[in-house]
């Protein structure tokens, strides 16, 4: 088992009321959310996921208060943060982080400003371990980019995510670019998180729709799939050489075989794309960090371990527990299916890397305040 | 072994013609006033390289800009397109990765290949 420093990649916060989100919208957002009368308030999250048959969150993540999963830093804590000696969880918010699912593109923009703002004021706040996403409405990349850029100088939102796809392109497409060119000034890496099929906007799954929340959630690695091939075919760390991206959620097992087919096709394709200028198994190798939950269970634990050994993958994946959802990887379960020399890696020292972390100085007992980025 | 396979004026420009020298199928390529050969066989899977198309080097200065190298002809199998640049017949993704290159040299008008042993 392991019992080093911890940094949790995935941890999904929540609100438990419309109330404590509409707080942070402007004044006219606010009168257009709730001047509704009997009929309650506009939406404020994307409603049009598969139902999970058993509830998406783990049943012993409910506060014993009341509330939803992932809505009490008590709770958060107990189960979580003093469980084990994690030293930083990074922050990814709920079902507020289908924000790019959303139709109205304004209004998506203004709900990804007031969630980054009650993130940061009733988070991070609490605990300084807690680090946030930046959550940003793709419909409107300019925006999204000076959403971005709004929290330059806060060291402790230490990401953009994305999740659901406005455009039904892939996040590589020049469409998305400003966003890309924020993170990169600003040095924050850009978080994939999966998920986002079978919600408002984005396509489901490559080869037509699926029926069942079973079926879409074996089929989430395609969605990645697309986003990462996506981002390198399109020359993205070409023109942004210090990007660092994060795939959250979405398997790693895959990754071989897919760089594998990658770097073939590139050598017969290459005419196309001739702005690039290494294999793209290269490109992943500098640019791309993956989350290890779900580690794919392989019948005899090896065979995963050599799939991803054969990627390198033991320096590029980051620790997650995906907290407090129901598919959610325990640290203690995951040092049983990886090798002993992959632990401090995996569980601590990649994520520093990916995030520019010093690792020394965040070993030390107690070292959780220091957030300096790159 | 010097082996002559023509005229100069029996190679079209930018386009490349298949001749035995010897034992050897070599493709010989002229392009503009320069000539390059090379085996006809390519490195991965032994197919024709020498019918596939041949141009100029395309590069991008920055994604989604196409521009060619006029200096640099390349030549891509047929088989599954894989390019060669013909200068030293080095694969566009990978220097060590290359079809055999067979030294030309022109002289009094005709095209001369340098095949034989330790050459091929």
């Amino acid at each position: 088992m392991y019992s080093g420093p911890v940094i949790d990649c995935d941890v999904h916060h929540a609100r438990n009321t419309d109330a404590e989100l509409i707080e942070y919208l402007s004044k006219g957002w606010r009168e257009y959310v709730t001047d509704r009368g009997p009929a309650g308030n506009v939406p404020l999250a994307v409603q049009d996921g598969f139902p999970n048959p058993h509830g998406f969150m783990r049943a012993d993540t409910y506060p014993k208060g009341g509330g939803e999963p992932g809505s009490d830093y008590a709770t958060m804590r107990a189960q979580l943060l003093d469980a084990q000696d994690v030293r930083r969880a990074i922050l990814t918010f709920g079902d507020d982080s289908h924000v790019a699912g959303h139709h109205n593109p304004y209004f998506a923009a203004e709900l990804a400003r007031a969630m980054n703002d009650w993130s940061a004021e009733r988070w991070l706040t609490q605990d300084p371990r807690l680090l946030s996403s930046i959550m940003v409405g793709s419909q409107l990349p300019d925006v999204a980019a000076a959403e971005v850029r709004r929290h330059a100088e806060n060291s402790r939102m230490v990401q953009v995510m994305l999740v659901d796809n406005p455009f039904n392109r892939g996040f590589g497409h020049p469409v998305f670019h400003p966003i890309y060119a924020a993170a990169e000034e600003t040095g924050r890496p850009v978080a994939i998180h999966g998920g986002a099929g079978g919600w408002a906007n984005p396509p489901s799954t490559g080869g037509g729709s699926v029926s069942t929340y079973f079926e879409t959630h074996v089929l989430w690695p395609q969605a990645i799939q697309t986003h990462l091939v996506s981002f390198i075919a399109h020359g993205v760390f070409e023109k942004y050489p210090g990007l660092r991206v994060v795939l959250i959620e979405g398997g790693s097992a895959w990754i071989p075989s897919l760089l594998w087919r990658f770097d073939t096709e590139y050598k017969g394709l290459r005419r196309e794309v001739p702005w690039l200028k290494r294999l793209p198994s290269e490109y992943f190798a500098r640019h791309v960090w993956v989350t290890s939950q779900p580690l794919e269970i392989s019948p005899q634990k090896e065979n995963v371990v050599e799939l991803l050994r054969s990627m390198g993958l033991e320096d590029r994946l980051v620790y997650a527990s995906d907290y407090p959802h129901w598919d959610a990887d325990e640290i203690d379960y995951l040092s049983t299916r990886l090798p002993g020399d992959w632990h401090s890696r995996i569980f601590f020292d990649n994520a520093c890397r990916l995030y520019g972390w010093k690792a020394d100085e965040l070993k030390l007992p107690g070292a959780v305040a220091s957030t300096e980025t790159r | 072994m010097r082996v002559d396979v023509g005229s100069i004026h029996d190679f079209e420009d930018r386009r490349v013609r298949i001749v035995q020298a010897g034992v050897l199928e070599v493709g010989v390529l002229r392009w503009r006033d320069r000539f390059f050969a090379v085996l006809n066989r390519c490195p991965h899977q032994k197919g024709p390289v020498c019918l596939g198309i041949v141009s100029g080097r395309l590069g991008g200065a920055a994604p989604g800009s196409m521009d060619v190298d006029d200096e640099t002809p390349v030549l891509a199998c047929p088989w599954h397109g894989w390019e060669f640049e013909l200068e030293r017949g080095r694969a566009l993704w990978d220097e060590s990765y290359a079809v055999k290159v067979v030294p030309v040299s022109i002289e009094s008008g005709r095209v001369l290949l340098e095949v034989g042993r330790g050459r091929d």
